[in-house]
């Protein structure tokens, strides 16, 4: 019943935009991520969202109702935070029981709840524990528990992992993963961290300076920026930009720059004459020998990354690429000139305002 | 004289807490070296023995081969970049960089081209006279190190600068540092417990692990023939995967058995002696478990319990009838694993690492082309 729609949406402290006439909507049984780095505006906006914050212009409606006025015990919204709201002293049970104590829930209505939220979250056996005797991982889970046993309509998390061990948030994320896809909810989640977005969101905001830059699937966001922010934002390290030149003619244009042994054509007309052509470090092909269309290179540092690969930082004219390569032959390994090629299905155009150009490309 | 610097068995404790325990460590005049370990692994403490900061308790610090027992802090000459630097709130950026040299003594004239060229090498020129609070946090962790480089010197101690900065801007410092050493051709001792900084920027890397350095080398070498379990079991993201095994003699040589599979063991040396069998840690790194094909050995089945997504790379968490496997595919394929499938796993035993139990020492690894 109930999207989340923003409209017009902004929040300024003194001079400082956070969030920017952002105009957006959360769909229902899906889990949207706001990503993007610190300062971008995403926390400013889902505070908004839970009514902890007041925007400055603009409206949130909650599917036709309209919520931007109404304080947040009135906007049915679970909230699960950094650090888990969950009272020592007291049982798991009791804990779930509070919120539904305030809301006045009669007895068994309550026990109902608290024996399906046990469930869905795999509590079951600590529902009479105390909360000093969990893990960081069960206690996190009791403050989701709390948070979705009066049925909210929607439920936020605001980077609820921060205060989790390495370790066990591989657990964490393996919770979330299974609740997620039971809950019908709006599930909206910030997370400055790119695996967490990836690995859990149905869709991913990107957000850059209080605006929401693109919203997609995890992975085409990851393969089709839609703007150089995007490319260099997402992947580690993120997208090489190299700077090339552009013509056109009887409605094609052709890219030219060192990178690329004989130039790119494009199917699109009127290009800016600067443009910038994106591939990911992993996406590059180096060879220690020649090969068809590679050019030259020199490798100015290369260091053991992720699962063993080889990150390579390489050179040619002045402008320096990474490259990733997994299992690397040893004469690469061994070698300080390397040929390198781009592969042109790898290749993303960003025009001279760095927005991408949706135009196919042939070597 | 190469080494400029050197521990010589050197012990620290607090109370009855051993931090570090005969640390054996040469540093060359411009080395890149990174002390690797785990938080509270007792690298800052290491940093600050060099320092004059901490005495040890036993054994002796070499700095340019002289014996640092009786030198006081102030005499040893090292530039320091600590880990929690806190920049002076009413002093604007020059005047902050500037602080060590007229800690010094030196005089204004001199002092103004050295912070000038610090801050062109870490490019932040712009915000010399601007105050702390209007910098960002990467800023000021850039001023953090030109303070710590402006004493011209030829030895520069940091310790973790990056922590805790986001992984954007470290990908963009790890560089600049790499070419900022570089630069000056001084010698970098660095610290830090990511292992993916650590081998961005090594020329040789110590594991510091568990009181004392396990291994030190050329990056590349030890992460892929690690000679200390520790090296396996840390250097590396994700980690490697820990198994317990047992050695036996056969008949076809020494093998190794674990819960899940059984491999022939190419020896190093003469190794412990096999009386029965010994049980050892087998050790495999994530990216060395693939999927099995039709030709490499049955395989084992395996249950998917979460597939994380990085972009470039997916981690896959597996479960095999209660043992937890990590596996990293490094391309992603879309659609190829999802929580709840099962699937068949297998890897090549040469990529498997056979470590003694106590001492953590490698004995040998899995011999050429046997599959499991």
């Amino acid at each position: 019943m109930s999207e989340i729609k923003v409209e017009n949406l902004a929040k300024r402290f003194g001079k400082v935009v956070a969030v920017d006439d952002l105009t957006f909507s959360f769909p229902e049984g899906k889990v949207t991520c706001l990503l993007g780095p610190s300062g971008c505006g995403k926390t400013t906006l889902l505070r908004m969202i839970a009514g902890l914050e007041t925007p400055t212009q603009g409206h949130i409606y909650f599917g036709d109702l309209d919520v931007t006025a109404l304080p947040p015990r009135k906007r049915n919204i679970g909230m699960v935070f950094q650090s888990s709201v969950v009272y020592r002293g007291i049982s798991v049970h009791k804990n779930i029981e509070l919120p539904l104590l305030k809301r006045k829930l009669p007895e068994a209505e309550r026990r109902k709840r608290i024996q399906e939220v046990l469930e869905l979250l795999s509590l079951q056996d600590q529902a009479e524990k105390d909360i000093s005797q969990l893990d960081n991982v069960s206690r996190q889970k009791v403050s989701v528990a709390r948070a979705i046993a009066y049925r909210p309509d929607i439920i936020l998390f605001d980077e609820p992992m921060t205060n989790i061990d390495a370790n066990s948030k591989v657990q964490f994320k393996h919770f979330f993963k299974e609740l997620s896809q039971k809950l019908k909810q709006v599930i909206v989640y910030v997370t400055h961290d790119q695996t967490e977005a990836m690995t859990l969101a149905d869709q991913i905001a990107l957000m850059e300076n209080g605006r929401i830059v693109q919203c997609n699937e995890p992975r085409v966001l990851y393969s089709e920026p839609e703007d150089v922010f995007g490319g260099w934002f997402l992947g580690n390290p993120g997208m090489n930009f190299i700077k090339a030149s552009c013509e056109s003619k009887n409605g094609k244009s052709r890219i030219t720059s060192t990178f690329f042994h004989t130039p790119l054509t494009v199917e699109a007309k009127g290009l800016d004459r600067k443009v910038t052509i994106g591939i990911r470090p992993e996406h590059l092909r180096l060879s220690p020998l020649p090969q068809k269309g590679s050019v030259e290179a020199k490798v100015r540092r290369k260091s053991i990354t992720v699962g063993g690969q080889y990150l390579y930082s390489i050179e040619r004219d002045g402008v320096e690429v990474k490259a990733k390569v997994s299992h690397p032959a040893d004469e690469l390994i061994r070698a300080e000139t390397v040929w390198i090629e781009l592969p042109v299905e790898h290749l993303v155009l960003f025009d001279g305002s760095q927005r991408r150009v949706h135009a196919p490309m042939a070597a | 004289m190469d080494t400029v610097v050197e521990f010589k068995g050197v012990s620290k404790a607090y109370g009855k807490s051993q931090v570090l325990e005969d640390i054996r460590l040469s540093v060359k005049r411009d080395d890149f070296m990174v002390i690797y370990g785990l938080p509270s692994s007792g690298k800052t403490v290491l940093l600050r023995l060099l320092m004059g900061l901490e005495e040890p308790d036993d054994g002796d610090i070499f700095l340019r081969g002289e014996n640092v027992r009786h030198m006081p802090p102030k005499l040893r000459n090292v530039g320091y970049v600590p880990q929690d630097f806190a920049l002076y709130p009413h002093k604007n950026i020059f005047d902050n960089i500037a602080y060590p040299l007229r800690l010094m003594g030196r005089p204004a004239s001199e002092i103004q081209p050295v912070v000038q060229r610090a801050a062109a090498m870490l490019s932040i020129e712009d915000l010399l006279l601007k105050l702390p609070t209007q910098l960002s946090g990467g800023q000021k962790q850039r001023v953090a190190v030109a303070r710590g480089i402006v004493k011209e010197t030829d030895i520069y101690l940091l310790d973790d600068p990056l922590a805790g900065l986001d992984f954007k801007l470290r990908e963009k410092l790890i560089d600049d540092l790499k070419i900022l050493q570089e630069g000056l051709g001084a010698c970098f001792l660095y610290t830090t417990s990511d292992p993916i900084e650590s081998m961005g920027l090594a020329e040789t890397i110590a594991i510091l692990h568990d009181r004392k350095i396990r291994e030190t080398g050329n990056p590349q070498t030890v992460y892929r023939s690690p000679l200390h379990l520790s090296t396996m079991d840390i250097l590396g993201f994700p980690r490697s995967n820990l198994l317990v095994g047992r050695l036996l003699r056969k008949s076809s040589g020494v093998w190794c058995g674990t819960d899940l599979f059984e491999f022939p063991v190419v020896m190093d040396g003469e190794g412990p002696s096999i009386e029965g069998s010994i049980e050892v840690i087998v050790a495999v790194r994530p990216e060395s478990i693939q999927k099995a094909s039709g030709n490499a050995g049955k395989g084992l089945q395996a249950d998917i319990y979460l597939r994380e997504d990085l972009g470039a790379e997916e981690i896959i968490y597996l479960n095999i009838g209660g043992t937890n496997l990590t596996m990293l595919n490094p391309s992603y394929r879309n659609g190829s694993y999802d929580v709840g499938d099962q699937i068949s796993i297998g890897m090549s035993a040469q990529d498997i690492f056979v470590f003694e139990k106590g001492n953590g020492s490698r004995i040998g690894r899995g011999k050429e082309n046997f599959h499991v």
